[in-house]
């Protein structure tokens, strides 16, 4: 059994990025692609990138901006009012 | 530009109970919430211990009128699995003889849904008077002549005041002050868990009144299990450092045990949210103020050390926070001089006494259950063996008797290192001078004559046994 996690999570949908990847800092050591439980950091080559659809599937929890050590992610948590809704959390 | 006496930003346990001494203090407070309600963004910490009843009287008003999915209980469960999956044995066990506090011994853990328990906290604020804003972010911290005075909200709204960073784990008070950009990776947790919804009678039914289960493993990290009035979380974590893969893949193991789905199956158990956050997980705080601001809960990394549950420390510091900052107030001083008093007045409570011990219980707890390859392979079937070895007629029992001891012996290789090496610096620094009688075997044998004779021959190969 596998719950299909994205039928579980509930969300207000908010239109602002809150997750950016500055390219020029990112060292490719994959650790945000590990740790992002969700699978929204993807690597082609050796170029890493945010999957399109972040805002949309992002559980918010922080885990890509605090393991990058190379300082290349930034997170800032999405506007007021809006992303997930944890009713049971 | 709005003016303010204390500006608390975050409403969870750590933000409200700041906001509520500030408040009740006279203090002009306002504290500001992300979500539409407290606690809509939680995922974390959902234990209430009973020392909490003790420090926050108005503890006894939390009903089930205000806070639907209360559920205490006095009993825990520790299951262990093996290596190949299979729960090898489990343990229940009730508050011990040794339990001093009297209301302890009716319940370990009073469990509740942060979407519940927040909203009720904060009215407490509330009610003290201080104002509470929703749905709203603050993004930044606002600087006159270099020094940090108030913060922003996401509108370019300001608000002046001495800062109370209750903000959580990845803070965005610690980061604008500069004091911490990101945990160290070996401070700092990832913790995925799904909810379940159960129906109350199955869980009253089936777990009577065990409110909490850890799993403990070879295949994955020490995995949570508490149970709601009406549902229960499975979750598990690690630091940082310990990931290989996704940590959901970790998680889908434990529900994917057959001993776990045959729960599950008895329980008519529904999976019904998804969570994932971080917790930080530290022996030591440090940083927990600047020049005009505090940190309390999570943006101060003061969960608990050894079991790393962060709704109490949040509330301590909270409230430490919030003497600290009205103690500033009225001496005119808001430097990171004066508000080192923050640190020694929580220090003082039961949460700095947590911590006086902080490096080697947290070094203890991720040797153990933390490092499933490592240790829970041996730690597992050392257990179990002495468990459940004895209760076994396959051959005469003082035959197996003595199996049963030359196994565990077989494990000493790597239980006496793991013993010197995390179980023994714990001891020193929670025994002191009596320390000497566990490190000097002359002296213990001196006090047990009997104890090394009774090694010796139980571990005495004898003709024929086997």
């Amino acid at each position: 059994m596998k719950p299909d996690i994205d039928a579980l999570v509930t969300r207000i949908p908010g239109s602002v990025d809150f997750i950016q990847l500055d390219s020029a800092k990112c060292n490719q050591c994959g650790r945000c692609l590990v740790v992002c439980t969700m699978n929204l950091w993807r690597k082609r080559g050796n170029k890493v990138f945010l999957a399109n659809d972040y805002k949309s599937r992002c559980l918010e929890c922080g885990a890509c901006y605090q393991v990058c050590e190379a300082d290349a992610i930034d997170f800032h948590y999405p506007s007021g009012g809006k992303g997930v809704v944890y009713e049971r959390g | 530009m709005k003016d303010y006496d204390i500006i608390v930003v975050g409403a969870g346990p750590g933000g409200s109970i700041a906001a509520m001494e500030a408040a009740s203090r006279g203090l002009k407070t306002v504290f500001f919430e992300r979500g539409r309600k407290p606690g809509e963004k939680n995922s974390s910490g959902c234990g209430l211990g009973p020392r909490m009843w003790q420090d926050f009287r108005f503890m006894t008003e939390l009903t089930p009128d205000s806070c639907p999915s209360m559920r205490a209980g006095a009993a825990s469960r520790s299951y262990f699995v093996n290596k190949q999956g299979v729960v090898a044995g489990y343990v229940m066990a009730r508050p011990t003889e040794s339990v001093s506090y009297e209301p302890a011994k009716s319940f370990i853990t009073m469990n509740v849904y942060r979407s519940d328990f927040d909203p009720w906290l904060a009215t407490y604020a509330t009610n003290a008077g201080a104002e509470l804003k929703t749905s709203t972010l603050v993004t930044g911290l606002m600087r006159e002549d270099g020094r940090v005075t108030g913060v922003i909200d996401e509108h370019g709204e300001k608000y002046r005041g001495l800062v109370i960073g209750a903000d959580g784990v990845v803070s965005m008070v610690a980061r604008e002050c500069g004091l911490r950009k990101r945990w160290g990776q070996d401070h700092v947790t990832l913790i995925p868990q799904y909810d379940y919804a159960v129906d109350p009678r199955k869980i009253d039914d089936i777990m009577g009144d065990e409110t909490l289960a850890v799993w403990w493993s070879a295949l994955f990290p020490a995995a949570y299990h508490v149970f709601f009035h009406d549902g229960f979380h499975i979750g598990l974590g690690n630091w940082m450092t310990w990931w290989d893969k996704n940590p959901l893949s970790y998680l889908n193991q434990v529900v994917n045990l057959e001993y776990f789905k045959r729960l599950v199956r008895i329980l008519d158990a529904r999976p019904r949210e998804y969570h994932v956050h971080l917790l930080p997980w530290q022996g030591t705080p440090t940083d927990t103020h600047a020049d005009n601001v505090i940190l309390v809960g999570d943006a101060a990394g003061v969960p608990c050390p050894l079991e790393a549950e962060g709704i109490y420390p949040a509330m301590m510091t909270g409230r430490a926070a919030a003497e600290t900052a009205a103690e500033a107030i009225s001496a005119g001083d808001r430097s990171k001089e004066f508000l080192d008093l923050y640190d020694r007045k929580w220090q003082q409570t039961s949460v700095g006494e947590e911590f006086k011990t902080g490096p080697e219980l947290a070094h203890i707890w991720r040797a153990l259950p933390f490092s499933p390859k490592e240790t829970m392979t041996w730690f597992v079937p050392m257990i179990m063996e002495i468990l459940g070895g004895i209760l076994d007629w396959s051959q005469p029992h003082a035959v197996r008797v003595r199996q049963v001891m030359r196994q565990v012996k077989s494990y000493l290789p790597q239980a006496v290192p793991f013993l010197v090496k995390e179980v023994m610096p714990l001891l020193q620094a929670i025994l002191g001078d009596k320390m000497e009688l566990l490190t000097s075997p002359e002296k213990l044998m001196a006090s047990m004559p009997e104890l090394q004779e009774a090694v010796a021959s139980a571990f005495e190969e004898k003709e024929g046994s086997s």
